[in-house]
């Protein structure tokens, strides 16, 4: 045993002394390159997000108007991009400019390594602020990221199937459910037709329900935030949630998300008359079957006060500039540039909801994004929190809850009460 | 041993069975590649596809980067390879044959530096990759790559070597063969079988590699296969026939590998025995 | 050398049992200085790469798990020491002795699975025709070699609950019950896919090495024993057995090693749930380091990781270092 002890004591010392060095991956940004020298600009955008022509056109006019300036453009994926952008930042040539989900941005900004944006806020566009992204932007009563876009979900539906069982969409709660009592009377011969296809775990719709009860998932005091799903307002979204589950007799997997099954896929297949879904989901259920985008549209998902919408989840992507970039200033040029008028509404016109424009007339054009406009003015977002990146990248106990609860695991005060103790330990762990 | 028919036939039919049980998964993975799209959630009974299309296969091969991305990765993967078995050919012989001191020392050594998590890892592994100068460049992922098979490697063929009887050396030693060349032509030879599981484990953990490959690379064009290939899954939906088509165009040429190693160094073996 | 002296040298002395001390080179003459040297000249490359590439990085690791290290502080390149904080935190967690448990529950049984598995077809590889064989060994090497993207999405769908074609198998075989059965609604039967998958992928490593180990006891020596009337278990025993017993051993040691800290398979099927019951240490490691860039709570969890394995591994580890000629691999 003497060897072993030896062996611990040594690797003890050497590690003492040895880590000191481990993890200084701190860069010196003290060498700022000096204007008038050639300069590259490095811009990380993610995949999906802008379309290639716009961000041609934009990096050709910001290059014209910088002389000496190359823009480097990179297109990231989504898959893994915490640990590249980890590794990146801590890196001695960071990127300059940088995409990050508006649910992560408070991780990045409660970390101190996003450049403070405050005093820029006019130059970037601030007034046309989206403002559920705005405020993940938000950290400690300053702006470390922008909007840059969002989208969100409404209710997709199949034009002629309403039109055949004589319903037209729905604008209440009730009118909803009844819906899908007509439309099960009138397909429900066919053993795979589902008047809406909702798995378990969609808490996006799930949020969107529990806000229209006037509720929450967390409040906000300071900076912290405490877990509310088990007020009644949220148990009274979940059980809206598991009555529409029940009504529609859904074949979706109770225990499984939109996304596994892939749900645009099962739309695809031509025996779901709606789903709870983002408009780019059209498009994939019409690439095995091209008919059915014609006969799609779409309504945001309707409220329980007739008439008016139900808010929604507003998911999206901000922008921010690494705090190591050499170029903070270039970047913040080209944020405003990104950020103005001309290249915004573009973002309209690629069917999503522009970060920095209130002007959404473009996205009416297509029935499906003007669904999606017309909810996204009612658009909220999870709490701000830099524990929510954690939340959502693992073990999101709403998903528990709705599973727990829509299989008969737990009742609703359980269900609730053991989703609110775990949210609330993610908070403060 | 005498079987008899009965016996013979039994076995066989076991050994089909195994066969069909293995490959079912990767059968499943071959037909979602060549089934129309639309037929991936089909609750129709499939277990032979209904229809047969080659689209997936055509557009995979048509994305951007699969051949700058596969001769990476054939070059980080071949070379951490040929690091490996030299050196753990090259350190497996003392280990098995020789007395020195800190011999244990250094098979502790190899013993604990496979326990670490890879994923801890990654953040001191990039610091030492960028204080070297050798992010964004292949060599940075043929060193980590040989580093993190080598372990493996060595206690591997020491194994393999401890297991070819010392006789057999000694015996060609008394022909006049020196310490070494004994070792050459008869140890060597009859590692055949031995480098074929060790090389083989060594490509296929190499050629599957994702994290260091991402965070390492930065420009796109230095990217590896697996990296390729999760660009299939996009925030629009995931290609899933474009995945399944791209993982069997991707698991080909580990198979072509071991074939390569496997005719090479299995009758190697045999011959190297009988000349023994 | 002829080959009947092969097979006396063999006989005497099997493949795998203890070897003779290995002679020190030139013990009649004077060991020279370069002659002393040539252990650690062959060594050197493996010695040099493991120390910088996996020696350094892991005792990082130590130190990092003293300290505070999240995403701040890796940017700025501080450094925050806090003594033991990171392990009282993970050890806080109520949870974290039950993850270690089925931790290592969960291995036992993946190893076990693996090794038997391995072990039965290696021997029935020898047993059938070439073609047969040729085919099993292409099945494993496919096996092997699908692309962990590929076999996890391939595993869900195998085992969806409405497309599943296991389970409209299953129906068609008459088995009602099983039409919409959910496989993944409780953490048992969820670590059970999770746990075939690994045994998949795992199985063909530990078949071809022992395997290899198999094909080193030369035909002769069963035909020798078959003469002598021995049953085929006896032949197992006394000729292949001794053959394949160290890397058995040696598979078994590394599948431990492997499946306890496999983190990608059992993170894509359903991310540790359905309420955390598939959880294990890597994941645990992930969701309380990685994914919220605690990087000193990662690393203190990696070293208790290491620490558990070496309490797994322990027994092994001490015949290796207790036996004069350490050949017990």
């Amino acid at each position: 045993m003497k060897r072993w002890t030896k062996l611990m004591v040594g690797a003890a010392a050497i590690a003492l002394a040895t880590a000191g060095c481990a993890g200084s991956g701190g860069t010196d940004s003290s060498n700022e390159q000096k204007a008038g020298q050639p300069r590259t600009l490095t811009v990380w955008l993610m995949n999906g997000s802008a379309p290639a022509t716009l961000t041609d056109a934009l990096n050709k006019e910001f290059e014209q108007k910088h002389d000496g300036v190359t823009v480097k453009y990179e297109v990231q994926e989504w898959n893994g991009i915490q640990d590249k952008l980890t590794t990146a930042l801590a890196s001695q040539n960071p990127p300059d400019v940088i995409e990050l989900g508006n649910t992560q941005a408070p991780a990045f900004a409660s970390e101190g390594v996003l450049t403070d944006l405050s005093k820029d806020v006019d130059k970037l566009n601030g007034g046309q602020w989206l403002a559920s992204l705005k405020a993940s932007g938000e950290w400690d009563g300053k702006q470390y990221s922008t909007p840059f876009y969002a989208a969100n979900r409404m209710v997709i539906y199949r034009t002629d199937m309403f039109q055949q069982a004589g319903v037209t969409p729905p604008t209440s709660r009730a009118e909803w459910l009844a819906a899908i009592g007509k439309l099960k009377a009138k397909f429900g011969k066919d053993k795979q037709f589902q008047p809406l296809y909702l798995p378990g775990q969609n808490w996006y719709a799930l949020l969107s329900f529990i806000y229209d009860e006037g509720g929450d998932i967390a409040e906000k005091s300071g900076n912290d935030f405490t877990a509310t799903v088990d007020s009644d307002q949220a148990k009274a979204g979940l059980e809206f949630y598991k009555q529409l589950v029940d009504a529609s007799g859904t074949t979706a997997p109770k225990d499984n998300d939109e996304q596994n099954p892939e749900q645009a896929g099962i739309y695809g297949q031509g025996k779901v008359a709606m789903m709870i879904a983002l408009p780019w989901e059209v498009d994939t259920a019409a690439k095995n079957n091209a008919a059915i985008k014609e006969k799609t549209s779409a309504f945001p998902i309707p409220s329980r006060n007739a008439g008016e919408t139900a808010p929604v989840f507003q998911g999206g992507s901000n922008l921010a500039v690494p705090v190591n970039s050499k170029n903070a200033d270039l970047a913040k040029a080209y944020l405003a540039l990104i950020l103005s008028e001309k290249y915004q509404s573009q973002f309209a016109e690629a069917g999503m909801v522009p970060g920095a424009s209130t002007d959404l007339s473009a996205l009416d054009a297509n029935p499906v994004s003007k669904a999606m406009a017309d909810a996204s003015k009612n658009g909220k977002s999870v709490p701000a929190t830099p524990k929510w990146a954690t939340i959502e990248a693992g073990q999101n106990p709403l998903k528990d809850m709705l599973t727990a609860y829509l299989t008969g695991a737990k009742d609703i005060d359980t269900a609730t009460a053991d989703a609110n103790k775990a949210l609330d330990a993610a908070f403060s762990g | 041993m005498r079987k008899t028919r009965t016996q013979r036939i039994a076995l066989n039919a076991v050994g089909v069975l195994v066969a069909l049980l293995f490959v079912f998964p990767t059968y499943w993975m071959i037909t979602s590649a060549v089934k129309p799209s639309a037929d991936l959630l089909s609750p129709a009974y499939d277990l032979v596809p209904h229809s047969v299309t080659l689209d997936n296969f055509a557009s995979a091969i048509a994305k951007p980067g699969f051949t700058v991305h596969l001769t990476n990765s054939l070059i980080v993967t071949l070379g951490a390879v040929a690091c490996a078995l030299v050196a753990g050919v090259l350190a497996a012989f003392p280990l098995a044959r020789l007395r020195f001191a800190g011999r244990k020392g250094f098979l502790l050594l190899v013993l604990i530096a496979q326990m670490a998590p890879i994923e801890a890892l990654f953040i001191p592994m990039f610091l030492l990759m960028q204080d070297a100068g050798l992010l964004n460049k292949l060599p940075s992922l043929l060193l980590v790559y040989f580093a993190i098979t080598l372990p493996f490697t060595v206690w591997t063929l020491r194994g393999f070597v401890s297991g070819i009887p010392f006789e057999l050396e000694e015996a060609a030693m008394v022909d006049g063969c020196g310490r070494f060349g004994a070792f050459r032509r008869v140890v060597l030879p009859l590692l055949g079988p031995g480098l074929v599981a060790t090389s083989v484990f060594a490509f296929i953990t190499a050629w599957n590699e994702f994290l260091y490959a991402l965070v390492f690379m930065r420009d796109s064009d230095k990217q590896t296969l697996p990296v390729w290939l999760s660009t299939f899954k996009t925030v629009f939906g995931t290609d899933w026939g474009g995945i399944m088509a791209a993982s069997v165009l991707y698991a080909l040429p580990a198979l072509v590998f071991f074939m390569i190693v496997q005719r090479k160094l299995v009758s190697g073996a045999t011959a190297g025995a009988l000349k023994g | 050398m002829s080959v009947s002296m092969t097979q006396t040298a063999q006989i005497t002395a099997p493949a795998g049992s203890s070897p003779p001390a290995p002679p020190r080179a030139g013990r009649a003459r004077r060991a020279g200085l370069g002659e002393r040297a040539v252990p650690y000249l062959l060594l050197a490359p493996a010695v040099i790469t493991m120390l910088v590439l996996l020696g350094w990085p892991a005792i990082q690791v130590v130190g990092i798990s003293f300290r505070k290290l999240d995403l701040g502080e890796l940017v700025r390149g501080e450094i925050v020491w806090v003594g033991f904080d990171n392990y009282r935190a993970v050890l806080a967690d109520p949870e974290v002795w039950a993850i270690t448990l089925r931790t290592v529950l969960f291995t036992a049984a993946c190893v076990a699975a693996t090794v038997l598995a391995g072990l039965l077809i290696a021997i029935l590889m020898r047993h059938v025709s070439t073609t047969v064989r040729v085919a099993i060994q292409v099945c494993l090497v496919l096996a092997w070699a699908t692309p962990i993207l590929a076999t996890t999405t391939v595993f869900q769908w195998i085992f969806d609950q409405q497309y599943g074609i296991l389970n409209k198998t299953l129906v068609k075989l008459g088995f009602d019950s099983f039409a919409g059965f959910s496989w993944f609604s409780s953490g048992a039967s969820t670590l059970t896919v999770i746990g075939l998958l690994i045994v998949w992928q795992a199985v063909p490593f530990v078949c071809f090495t022992i395997y290899a180990g198999l094909l080193a006891a030369p035909r002769e020596l069963y035909e020798a024993a078959a003469i002598d009337g021995a049953s085929a278990w006896q032949s197992f025993a006394t000729v292949s057995w001794p053959a394949i017993r160290a890397l058995v051993t040696l598979a078994t040691f590394l599948s431990v090693i492997w499946d306890f800290k496999v983190f990608a398979q059992v993170w894509a099927i359903r991310q540790g749930g359905p309420d955390g019951e598939s959880t294990t240490l890597p994941l645990l490691l992930y969701l309380k380091g990685i994914a919220g860039r605690h990087f000193g709570v990662a690393s203190a969890i990696a070293v208790l990781m290491i620490i558990v394995l070496l309490v797994l591994t322990a027994r092994y580890l001490q015949l290796l270092l207790r036996s004069r000629e350490a050949d017990v691999s």
